[in-house]
Parts: C-alpha cells; structure tokens; sequence
C-alpha cells in the first residue's frame, strides 16, 4: 500500500513540475498581457494541484487542508486571470494580433 | 522506492527556485503595470508550489496551512491591485 502512495506521488510531482515549467516558459515567450495570463493560469491551477494531489497522499494527517486548498486554488485562478485581463483591457493595453475583439463589436 | 520519491522532491523544489527566478526576472522586465501584476501574481503561486514541496520533504502538514493562508492573501491582493489599477481608486 506504501508504494503504490509513493508511487502516486511520484506521477503527481514529475506532471505538476512539468507544467510549472511550461506556464513559466509561456509566460517568457509569450507576445502580450493576455496571453500571459492564459499561461500563468496554467502554473496556478495544473501545477500546484497536482502537487498537492501527492500531499493529499503522502503526507500524514493532511489530506483535509489539501483538499481544501485544491478547492481554493481551483476557484482562486480563473478569477485572478479575468480580474486582471479586464483590468488590462480597461486601461488600453493594445492585444498584439488580435484574431477577434468582441467588446469592440458592441 | 523512498529515495527516488526523494529526489524527485528535490529536484521538483529546485527546478521551481529557478523558474520563481525567471518569473522575478520577467516581473522586473515587465513592459506595463498589469505585466508585473500577472508576474507578482506567478511568483505567489510559485512559491505556493514550493511550500507545498516543503510540505511533502518535512513529512509535516504545518506548511499547507501556511500555503493556505498564502493563496487566500495574494489572490485577494491581486484582486484589490488589479480593481486599483482599472479604476484608479480602491474604494
């Protein structure tokens, strides 16, 4: 029962690291705000909840307060992201190639 | 099985020092206001993960709490800066 926890923790950390990596990378390479926030959104919600799928597992008496940041961070993310991609299309930071605009549509 | 769980931690909470690394360089670079926030704001869930890595080395669940009490700050203080930033007042 040991090893398969061990083992579940293992999976869990490599694939959240790996998705660190790739919201930091997106976050570097990426044109403008917006995009951006598309990447760290990532960072925030793939890869911290996978690291704490292995706490829910491996560590002893602590499988309650991860869930309940699994649930925090799962609420917390999407609206930091829209909060600040509003807050930059509300004081005029141009998209760079932008494909569609609805709120100009209006 | 135990030591390659234990190098995985290590190199999980070394690879994330250096990407909080480039997240501060990126925030330092930063071309507008909300490029730092979206940069602040990384930065807070990289060391999020960290804490959570700490967690699973030390065997003591203390620092999800800590990691708890982390998340629910910056996310409200991201909010308020960014409310800030849109609307040039807070209240």
């Amino acid at each position: 029962m040991e090893t398969i926890f061990q083992l579940i923790a293992i999976i869990a950390i490599t694939v959240g690291t790996f998705f660190s990596i790739v919201g930091v990378l997106g976050m570097v390479r990426l044109p403008d705000v917006y995009a951006r926030l598309h990447a760290t959104g990532k960072v925030g919600v793939f890869g911290v909840v996978l690291l704490l799928v292995a706490a829910v597992v491996w560590t002893p008496l602590g499988w309650a307060r991860a869930l309940l940041l699994i649930a925090l961070l799962m609420v917390a993310g999407p609206v930091v992201a829209h909060a600040l991609s509003s807050a930059a299309y509300r004081i005029g930071i141009p998209m760079k190639r932008p494909v569609r605009n609805d709120l100009e549509q209006k | 099985m135990k030591d390659v769980l234990q190098i995985v931690l290590y190199s999980s909470l070394f690879i994330h020092l250096l990407l909080t690394a480039v997240a501060v360089w990126r925030v330092w670079r930063g071309e507008n206001v909300v490029d730092r926030l979206v940069g602040v704001e990384l930065v807070t869930t990289l060391v999020l993960a960290m804490l959570v890595l700490v967690s699973l080395i030390e065997q003591d669940s203390i620092y999800i709490d800590v990691a708890l009490a982390l998340a629910a700050l910056g996310f409200i203080g991201t909010i308020a800066l960014a409310k800030y930033v849109a609307d040039e007042k807070l209240f």
